[in-house]
């Protein structure tokens, strides 16, 4: 490679709440010299526009706004002798870490020592979800809404129908109500809501706004603006099920059909994928697939809670900073798989004969009577049992396992 | 089990539990709470059907910038039939850069003894940060 290659201990890619977390804790865990790239021209990542509260109850024991989140963790940083590039993009990132990136300095190679991965993720759009219909304007995925309104001010329309029900879907619909926009209903295609409870009781029921669930808008009509969609209830499979469509009249559709981590850069990288949840493979260090990269936040799974992003932000910086500094796991792994009812198990391997290790999963449906276990696949033994009132799949879970594992596991959730 | 009347159904948002609370009413008129597992269920659920609160945020444009807004919030939580009173309150106010997090920008809002604060730090157009990032400022990205 031509030209003086840069150096770092740690390069942090992506300042949202998981990166800016990682970057503290690989400087108080030793990294001398840590650099966190941030696209954007402010920190915080998508904490900007979640002007709602809810934020920080678990990492500042008080519940604040994202920005006010947002701007803690980055003061938290700026007391640190970090490195902060904002306005400057990862181009790419090589298997030997070697970081290729654009910023107002210019084009530059960063060598870097270990890198955390913590680009977070994007929202799943009409075309990826395959909606018939004309294309006018009108359609937005809930979070750019949310931009919108919040950022700059905009006004997206005057009677909305939102596809989907995620926290930012719901969040979204009493956002518009408070601008005065009718909202004509919340569609989810699952026999479920996707959001929080509290977010449907605070966001949707609060304001009179109907939920309908088993429900997806089939055609999207209007020439130059959306001018009606129409709904359909779905059967089991869930395809629409004809003979139950209706016109909903309405100028605007907003979509909180999902999140997809934003792996791009850990691909060029060669990190391996899990097709369960979007993100990188990891064993409990937070390691991928390529020695020296780690991955944490949302592009490493969806999370609900941005607190949890930023406390596996913390352990990745921790990691990713002894790494730099020459530490190198042992050699066994050892799979953990998700069983019975469970969607995925994180992280996904684990270093034999490793104990105190702390597993976050998703379970695929609501269970009642839930009992959670962590069986080995070997010996049958369970190492850790426990029981919820009843799980959702909206809700990430963790589960710890106390003692010494030094064959593969299963994950399992039985009612 | 008396013949009671439904009222609502709710979870309790206090800790991870989550217990799931049916609220009902009996035949003398009072209100009854079934599922919880602590003593903080019963007036949860009593608050959240006879006297529900409520904070809210949004945002407000700054003056003296060219297109910059500061998100806001109440200090504590409102009766919830206060909502959109607060909100025509707010959606008068043009707070003047710079703007700093925790600022009050209205004060004791229409008596409820809630303040709207400002979230986040806003600067006029020209001012860097005082902290956080680098030459970073607030203005969406275009």
């Amino acid at each position: 490679m031509k030209g003086p290659v840069e150096t770092c201990d740690v390069a942090v890619i992506g300042g949202g709440p998981a990166g800016l977390a990682a970057a503290l804790c690989a400087r108080r865990a030793g990294a001398g010299t840590v650099l966190v790239i941030e696209r954007e021209r402010a920190l915080g990542g998508i904490l900007n526009q979640c002007v709602h509260d809810g934020f920080g109850l678990f990492l500042y024991k008080e519940t604040i706004s994202g920005p006010e989140y947002a701007e803690r963790l980055a003061e938290d940083v700026a007391r640190e002798p970090i490195k902060v590039e904002t306005g400057a993009m990862v181009l790419d990132l090589s298997p030997d870490r070697v970081l290729r990136i654009n910023s107002r300095e210019g084009y530059r190679l960063v060598r870097a020592g270990a890198v955390v991965l913590a680009m977070g993720c994007r929202e799943r759009t009409r075309d990826m979800i395959e909606i018939p219909g004309t294309r006018p304007a009108g359609v937005f995925t809930a979070g750019l809404a949310q931009n919108l309104v919040n950022l700059r001010n905009l006004r997206v329309g005057n009677e909305a129908v939102i596809l989907g029900s995620g926290d930012i879907g719901l969040i979204m619909a009493r956002r518009l109500v408070f601008e005065g926009i009718k909202v004509k209903g919340v569609f989810e295609i699952l026999p479920w809501p996707g959001g929080l409870e509290r977010n449907v009781r605070q966001c949707l029921t609060d304001f009179g706004i109907p939920l309908e669930l088993g429900a997806t808008v089939v055609e999207i009509r209007g020439r130059d603006r959306v001018e009606s969609v129409v709904v359909s209830g779905v059967d089991e499979a869930l395809a629409p099920l004809p003979g139950t469509e209706r016109i909903i009249p309405c100028d605007t559709l907003l979509l909180s059909v999902g999140l997809i981590p934003e792996n791009e850069l850990s691909k060029r990288a060669g990190v391996e994928l899990s097709p369960f949840t979007g993100g990188a493979v990891v064993d409990e260090r937070l390691m991928t697939s390529v020695p020296g990269v780690f991955s944490c936040g949302n592009v490493l799974h969806i999370h609900d809670v941005a607190d949890w992003a930023s406390f596996e932000g913390l352990a990745a910086g921790e990691r990713a900073a002894r790494y730099a500094a020459g530490e190198r796991g042992p050699g066994r792994t050892i799979r953990v798989s998700a069983g019975t009812n469970v969607k995925y198990v994180l992280p996904q391997l684990l270093t034999a004969g490793t104990g105190g290790v702390e597993w976050s999963f998703r379970v695929k449906r609501p269970v009642r009577g839930a009992r959670i276990e962590v069986t080995g696949k070997t010996s049958g033994r369970v190492y850790a049992r426990k029981k919820y009132a009843r799980l959702l799949p909206s809700e990430l879970q963790k589960i710890k396992v106390q003692a010494a594992v030094d064959e593969d596991l299963e994950v399992t959730c039985h009612e | 089990m008396n013949e009671r009347a439904f009222v609502d159904r709710l979870t309790c948002v206090l800790c991870p539990v989550g217990c799931e609370l049916e609220i009902g009413r009996d035949a003398a008129g009072e209100l009854r709470v079934e599922g919880h597992q602590c003593d903080k269920g019963v007036p949860f659920a009593l608050e959240e059907i006879l006297r529900p609160k409520r904070n809210l945020a949004t945002s407000v444009p700054v003056r003296g910038t060219a297109a910059k807004m500061v998100s806001v919030r109440l200090s504590a939580p409102v009766p919830r039939e206060m909502l959109f009173p607060v909100l025509a309150e707010i959606a008068k106010l043009r707070p003047e850069a710079p703007v700093r997090r925790g600022q009050v920008l209205l004060a004791d809002v229409l008596g409820t003894g809630a303040d709207v604060i400002a979230t986040r730090h806003q600067g006029a157009d020209s001012e860097e940060r005082p902290s956080g990032a680098r030459r970073s400022d607030s203005e969406p990205r275009s």
